[in-house]
């Protein structure tokens, strides 16, 4: 998958999600401040990322997407991983 | 009679009366109060926040300490009764999984467990597990979420739901402007919660018990939430006024001496909003005022100990034990109607009693 697909979907969920605008899911924006997550959303959100790209997060990596662009990465990485 | 008070069932579980004694931290309802109302025919909880906060060598060895003074209470209150015993356990605590682990070795009846969402709790049981795994929640989409991971990931459905509304005491899973906000209040979200898990019951052809908690005062008000279809209710307030409740009588006196308006919500260094009966000690933290400590231990994941002007732990545990100038009783939102200090045994009956007159 390439990068910009990926990041893509992801810009999709997470606006999905938040029902937020997708201009504004930017890789500096942080989940909570800028895009107003609560912690139930969090949680809806990487459940959301696992169903859509069929891998497992577990919660200390969760705890380290703060950000768009730390979920980009993450995912990124992960979905190499599985190829 | 169709309205008779009906019991509680949570898997192979009967209490006899549907009403659960909610966990009360720190070191409110320990052992004896738990018992008590296990005796009574109601489900008796243990809290087990800063539990350990009870041993001399605490800052010591805080974790160890945590699940010695655990399994002494639990061990406690098994000998002094044959009823249904759970220990109550915050998924925000750090030391969360190891209290799990202990309280199952223990073979205690029911875990309970908010302030978070206990999102891998079932990680922590096997085949031989006969501990029930009951999460606490503020919301019927935490409820969905709940029981959406733990069938994906584990094939289990919570055994039952305690629904916490914004009139209980202490820690409190709402924004502070949802407290006051009637679309939020436990009336509201009890049917939510029942049709939320409704389709989660179907598909593994199990019934979720949903237990209303937060504000219920009465018997008439536990009428009103069975009526409603909660399959029991979970009490604290009512149970701190008791003889056997574990905290200090200076502490019940907080209860006894409070007014309505002494009711009052504080933002808890462990950012949550939580309810309390002003003092002092909350006076002075509201003029700015600090309290100094050292944090003896992270012992809340979410607390911000660096920046925090007090340390919520020690402020409960010096109210627990009276010394109430150096801390605060948390509280329900109906504390202030508290008038006396009875037995549980007492306090059960009048509130059967009730509930048969209001059924009437």
């Amino acid at each position: 998958m390439a990068d910009n697909e990926l990041e893509n979907k992801v810009r999709k969920i997470i606006a999905d999600r938040l029902q937020v605008d997708e201009a504004s899911v930017v890789p500096a924006a942080s989940f909570v401040e800028d895009l107003g997550a609560d912690s139930l959303d969090l949680v809806e959100l990487v459940m959301a990322f696992e169903e859509e790209f069929k891998l497992e997060i577990p919660d200390q990596d969760a705890e380290t997407m703060k950000t768009v662009g730390a979920a980009f990465e993450y995912l990124n990485k992960k979905v190499a991983e599985i190829g | 009679m169709a309205n008779k008070l009906k019991p509680l069932r949570i898997g192979n579980l009967t209490a006899k009366v549907p009403i659960i004694q909610g966990g009360m931290g720190v070191g409110i309802s320990l052992s004896g109060l738990a018992a008590a109302v296990a005796n009574e025919g109601g489900v008796g909880v243990i809290a087990t926040a800063g539990i350990g906060m009870l041993e001399p060598d605490f800052f010591q060895n805080f974790e160890e300490a945590n699940l010695r003074v655990l399994r002494r209470e639990i061990r406690a209150a098994r000998a002094a009764t044959t009823g249904i015993l759970g220990v109550n356990i915050m998924v925000a605590l750090t030391n969360f999984a190891t209290l799990v682990r202990t309280a199952i070795e223990e073979g205690i009846d029911i875990i309970f467990s908010g302030a978070g969402l206990p999102l891998d709790m079932p990680k922590f049981r096997d085949e031989s597990t006969q501990t029930k795994l009951v999460p606490i929640v503020s919301s019927a989409r935490a409820a969905t979420l709940l029981c959406k991971r733990w069938t994906e990931k584990y094939d289990y459905l919570p055994d039952a739901l305690v629904v916490e509304g914004p009139l209980a005491g202490g820690h409190l899973g709402f924004k502070l402007d949802q407290i006051f906000n009637p679309a939020f209040a436990l009336e509201k979200l009890i049917p939510k919660v029942i049709e939320a898990v409704q389709p989660f019951c179907e598909k593994a052809g199990q019934s979720i018990p949903v237990i209303a908690a937060g504000g219920i005062y009465t018997g008439a008000d536990i009428f009103r939430f069975m009526n409603m279809g909660a399959a029991g209710v979970q009490l604290g307030t009512r149970f701190v006024t008791t003889h056997e409740c574990d905290a200090s009588m200076r502490f019940k006196q907080a209860y006894l001496d409070s007014k309505k308006e002494d009711i009052m919500i504080i933002k808890s260094p462990v950012e949550m909003p939580g309810r309390v009966i002003r003092n002092a000690f909350i006076e002075a933290l509201n003029r700015g005022e600090k309290e100094p400590y050292s944090c003896p231990y992270h012992c809340i994941i979410t607390c911000d100990y660096q920046n925090s002007p007090y340390c919520i732990a020690l402020a409960l545990i010096n109210a627990q034990k009276g010394e109430l100038a150096r801390g605060f009783p948390f509280a329900g939102a109906n504390a202030w109607r508290t008038t006396e200090i009875i037995s549980v045994k007492e306090l059960m009956n009048s509130l059967i009693e009730e509930y048969h007159q209001a059924a009437a």
